[in-house]
């Protein structure tokens, strides 16, 4: 049928896509990290992705940003190769708000890469003793960018590539929700009008959500195993995602519990409303009332629009799509598996 | 009781992924985390992937089950 066409096609695109777009070139790292003001720097970046030889090396700027109106200009601009660049900046004497350390931006503009930035790239510390710099913090704001239009995704430190994940364990997510949605409407169903039917529906789109769901959690343990340092750090998000997932595997324990089929069926039913009506609280409320490591920081651990450009909605919309139909797909199979059961059993 | 048999089985395979550190060369860097980590999107992959086959090979052994229950059915 189309729509079964419709899932592989959106699933290959985004395997496609998600994997052979390029990430925009960003800053890896600096050399030196931290530096005393008043003093000259010698700065050595370390891009990713990057083709600092292409263009004309004389184009390229860079600044060490304090805010929107404060910043150094780099001097003295050298190309190393095309992931390293040499840079030098003069530091002023004192910080802006006369304070003892801050963080300040690194943003590089380069003619064909575009702009990048690395943000708290380095620790200025103020120097009590250093000797007055010609050097002032608004003399070279930040102005007249490269602005490179090209189709990649977001470059993000410590995540790098797995940016990518986003097309593939996100959308677990979403299909879970779908087929959790979908089973408790057959639920609803069955208790105001019971049929075989209904229940069996509930439980094949109930078994595919869970399936969704375990793979969403090993999934995500991957993932956090190389972004957040450890598999289970028992972090809000995966506590409350590991209990609805339970609730829901307590669902199967519940109905085989009954030797009536029937009596388990109704008793499933009722037990599923219950279920759905503590998913959203556990996957979307409590996550958000407390601190959390999952995007996008503390007050809301789902999804937040610096996570998310518009390069990334064009494979990530259809990955969802896809996986979804694929999920409508699997549970279809199931019921009819089901059914066929049923068949076999009233005919012996 | 075969759902935690697949629970098992994914764990297992999240397991060998994440151990796979031997695999990594000399030096503080680990194949994983080498360029851009692009190998963890492909573990991701990889586990959707086992996953889904891992249920399609239940979902068989459920229509062989019932197979065997219509043709002892028809013997009879």
């Amino acid at each position: 049928m189309w729509w079964k066409t419709t899932s592989v096609i959106l699933l290959i695109y985004a395997i496609v896509a998600g994997l052979l777009v390029p990430l925009k070139p960003g800053i890896d790292r600096v050399s030196p990290d931290s530096a005393l003001t008043g003093s000259r720097l010698d700065m050595q970046i370390h891009g990713y992705n990057t083709w600092y030889s292409r263009g004309n090396t004389a184009d390229i700027r860079v600044w060490l940003q304090y805010d929107s109106l404060r910043a150094v200009a780099g001097t003295d601009i050298r190309v190393i190769s095309d992931t390293t660049l040499a840079v030098s900046f003069q530091l002023p004497t004192t910080l802006p708000d006369g304070g003892e350390s801050d963080m300040l931006n690194l943003i590089v503009s380069h003619p064909t890469d575009g702009v990048s930035l690395l943000p708290s790239a380095l620790e200025i510390e103020a120097d009590t003793s250093a000797s007055s710099s010609a050097a002032n913090w608004t003399d070279n704001p930040v102005e007249k960018l490269h602005v490179v239009r090209d189709f990649s995704y977001p470059y993000r430190n410590v995540i790098y590539e797995t940016i990518r994940n986003t097309y593939f364990h996100v959308p677990m997510w979403f299909a879970l929700m779908f087929m959790f949605l979908v089973s408790v409407v057959y639920s609803i169903k069955y208790l105001t009008r019971p049929d075989e039917t209904s229940d069996q529906k509930a439980v094949a789109f109930t078994e595919t959500g869970l399936l969704f769901g375990l793979l969403g959690l090993t999934t995500g343990m991957l993932w956090a195993h190389y972004a957040w340092g450890k598999a289970w750090s028992n972090d809000i998000k995966q506590l409350m995602t590991a209990v609805a997932l339970l609730v829901y595997a307590a669902y199967f324990i519940l109905r085989a519990s009954f030797d009536e089929p029937e009596k388990g069926a109704r008793l499933a039913a009722v037990y599923n409303i219950f279920a759905f009506s503590s998913l959203v609280p556990l996957l979307y409320i409590v996550p958000r009332l407390f601190a959390s490591l999952h995007p996008g920081a503390t007050g809301n651990p789902a999804f937040g629009s610096q996570d998310l450009d518009n390069t990334m909605r064009l494979v990530f919309y259809p990955s969802i799509i896809g996986f979804i139909l694929l999920g409508v797909w699997i549970a279809n199979i199931r019921y009819r598996i089901l059914r066929i059961q049923q068949l076999a059993d009233d005919q012996d | 009781m075969k759902f935690f048999k697949l629970v098992q089985f994914l764990t297992l395979i999240l397991f060998l992924i994440v151990n796979l550190q031997p695999l990594q060369a000399q030096g503080n860097r680990d194949f994983m985390r080498e360029t851009g980590k692009i190998y963890v999107v492909t573990g991701v992959i990889l586990i959707i992937f086992a996953g889904i086959v891992l249920y399609l090979v239940r979902l068989d052994k459920k229509l062989t089950n019932i197979e065997h229950q219509l043709k002892e059915g028809k013997n009879e």
